[in-house]
């Protein structure tokens, strides 16, 4: 992998745009809850808090990393941005637009696309290359010569020779050259926002940073936008600018990456970034930062979510659910009441005139 | 969106080689290909029955009455009325294949058509669809064709009639099983994220990718078929004597099965070799459709 820096500075623009222009996508109290049916009538025997009441905002041109352990809602996330699942609650709000009052699905889908994580089974194994991206365009009313030619374009503008991979078959390709199809059919709609949904996961290490090196010239001559989830934080940390840290279905932290992994707030943050597996053999972690595996998302723990896995846990965690607050740095926040003064927190400053 | 683009999408846009690459492997495979000979034979057979058929498959000579194979002019022996086998054999394969064929042709589209939409869209419509369905699945087949062809009456058409509605429930079992299996893989997530209409995607990213399956079951049940229109006819509910048909053949010589063994076997052998030439197709036609092969 090249300089973790370079990707940053190829959105020189996101920080002041976030101020200024207002965010190209908010996401308000989004809240996806999946029923568990069972029994002879499908009765509803709970339900899963996948995504509980979610806020971010996402500003032109930068890039926010998702990241969190399996299963703290990352993907329902995903998925609930592009309108593949729809959400129980919250707004999705795109360039001043909100999804479902002045937004339409179809507007939504044409700019916001996603890249998923299985390159074989993104694609149609009966669809050739140049034919699974132009199908979007095609549905979308494009005729098919000039959706064909478009797909040939955009195959070599991921850098896939036209020539030899338009007319081939997905099981004909290997996992790197998969995902870059999967990129051109994300672009083929001129997207504003493209979803990575474990986009490079997959893939190993050096095609990895092939396919990464590829976003990030995309992004900057397309002008992307991109929201990049992933559960490695190495790759995370060099494709974003902004990082959202993720607990069991809520916003634990956001902030911009370089504060962010320099002094997480969060306690689970802190245990997150802990677990990197360190390339300096005297600093490696001799502990486990954390212990177990995160609660079930059916039976949440009451107050703090992470309280019951926290060893700076008081009190107040237990009743007291935390909002995300502002911390010092400019633009990160996190949602523990360590950090909100006056919550009552032993470790908490007592409480101020106005927060800052 | 326009229909235009739906059309080339759905044909051409399947990749102009797709069909072609099938027919191409299909061409390769020595079984397969023997498979479809035997069906063509029997194809050419029924329709050309009465120039090939070297005797009246209706008149019947008492005095040589089951006469085993290979006696002088009658090839295949006679039957229990005296009745020439090869022409019997010859003449049948036109109401068999009717018989076996017909049904599940139909039954495969309408099955499919149930089962596809069951899968692709779930949830209420998936509950009340496969449910109906599941009525009629409960019956033995046996027994559903014979109550339908005994409520219609009797005759050709009823006993098609009956027989359709019979294998579209085992059709559209399988077709929605694959369905669903197929709607829960990304590709046809990406497909709903570009906007496309359930339709659309159905056609370009669905179908495909289950026909082949529901296909191969669905050719399994032409044998399937010709037991149980033999079974109908064998009851008076079906193809009545003295018309040829296989099953019926083989029903009414089998009280000639100690006597002239090989004869009595005769239709079944046809049957036999009918069915599975149809399977042999079919296998060969779904690793054809297997385009990592």
């Amino acid at each position: 992998m090249s300089a973790p820096t370079s990707a940053r500075t190829l959105s020189p623009a996101a920080d002041a745009s976030a101020l200024t222009a207002g965010p190209l996508l908010s996401i308000n109290g989004l809240t996806k809850h999946f029923p568990l049916k069972g029994g002879l009538f499908g009765q509803s025997r709970g339900v899963v808090r996948a995504v509980d009441g979610i806020n971010f905002d996402v500003a032109e041109g930068e890039t926010l990393g998702i990241v969190g352990e399996s299963g703290c809602g990352k993907s329902t996330t995903a998925r609930l941005l592009v309108d593949l699942i729809s959400p129980d609650s919250g707004s999705v709000i795109l360039g001043g637009r909100t999804l479902g009052v002045d937004l339409t699905v179809r507007d939504l889908r044409r700019q916001v696309q996603m890249v998923f994580q299985d390159s074989y089974a993104s694609l149609n194994p009966r669809l050739t290359m140049q034919d699974a991206i132009a199908f979007g365009p095609m549905v979308n009313g494009m005729a098919r010569d000039k959706a064909v030619a478009l797909a040939r374009d955009l195959l070599a503008r991921v850098g896939l020779d036209p020539g030899r991979f338009a007319g081939r078959y997905p099981h004909e390709l290997s996992g790197g050259q998969r995902q870059r199809v999967n990129i051109a059919r994300a672009l083929a709609f001129s997207p504003k926002i493209v979803v990575l949904d474990e986009a490079v996961s997959a893939l190993d290490k050096s095609v990895e940073a092939q396919v990464l090196n590829l976003l990030a010239d995309l992004k900057a001559e397309l002008g992307l936008t991109y929201i990049f989830i992933s559960h490695d934080l190495n790759v995370v940390r060099y494709m974003s600018d902004r990082v959202m840290v993720m607990y069991l279905g809520q916003v634990a932290e956001i902030g911009p990456v370089d504060a962010l992994y320099a002094a997480p707030a969060h306690p689970y943050s802190q245990a997150l970034l802990a677990a990197m597996p360190s390339m300096d053999p005297d600093r490696r972690t001799m502990e486990a930062p954390l212990a177990g595996d995160p609660p079930n998302p059916i039976n949440p723990p009451s107050g703090c979510r992470f309280h019951t896995r926290c060893r700076q846990a008081d009190g107040v965690c237990s009743v007291t659910v935390p909002v995300l607050h502002a911390l010092p740095q400019k633009g990160h926040l996190a949602s523990c009441h360590l950090h909100i003064p006056g919550s009552g927190h032993t470790g908490a400053a007592p409480r101020r005139e106005l927060a800052p | 969106m326009s229909s235009a683009s739906f059309e080339t999408i759905a044909t051409e846009g399947t990749s102009p080689g797709y069909w072609s690459g099938v027919l191409r492997r299909l061409g390769r495979d020595p079984v397969a290909m023997f498979a479809l000979l035997v069906i063509l034979a029997m194809v050419l057979m029924a329709v050309f029955a009465p120039l090939i058929g070297p005797a009246d498959p209706y008149r019947g000579q008492m005095l040589r009455r089951l006469r085993p194979i290979g006696t002088p002019g009658f090839p295949l022996g006679t039957d229990e009325l005296g009745r020439d086998m090869l022409t019997r054999l010859i003449y049948g394969a036109r109401l068999s294949l009717l018989m076996g064929v017909t049904p599940v042709f139909i039954a495969f589209f309408i099955g499919s058509a149930i089962g596809i939409t069951a899968g692709y869209l779930g949830g209420k419509v998936n509950t009340v669809l496969m449910r109906t369905v599941d009525v009629f699945f409960a019956f033995p087949s046996v027994l559903l064709a014979i109550a339908l062809s005994g409520a219609l009456g009797a005759g050709i058409f009823n006993g098609l009639l009956s027989l359709t509605i019979v294998f579209i429930p085992p059709i559209a079992r399988i077709a929605e099983s694959v369905t669903t299996a197929v709607r829960k893989i990304e590709y046809v997530e990406a497909a709903r994220a570009s906007g496309a209409s359930a339709l659309t995607i159905v056609r370009v990213h669905v179908l495909g990718n289950v026909i082949g399956p529901i296909f191969v079951y669905a050719t399994g049940l032409i044998s399937v078929s010709l037991i149980l229109a033999s079974g109908l006819s064998f009851l008076g509910l079906g193809v009545k004597p003295p018309e040829p048909e296989w099953g019926l053949m083989l029903n009414t010589l089998r009280n000639a099965i100690y006597v002239q063994p090989w004869v009595a076997a005769l239709p079944g052998a046809m049957i036999f070799i009918t069915s599975i030439s149809f399977n042999l197709l079919s296998d060969g036609l779904r690793s054809a459709m297997d385009l990592k092969s």
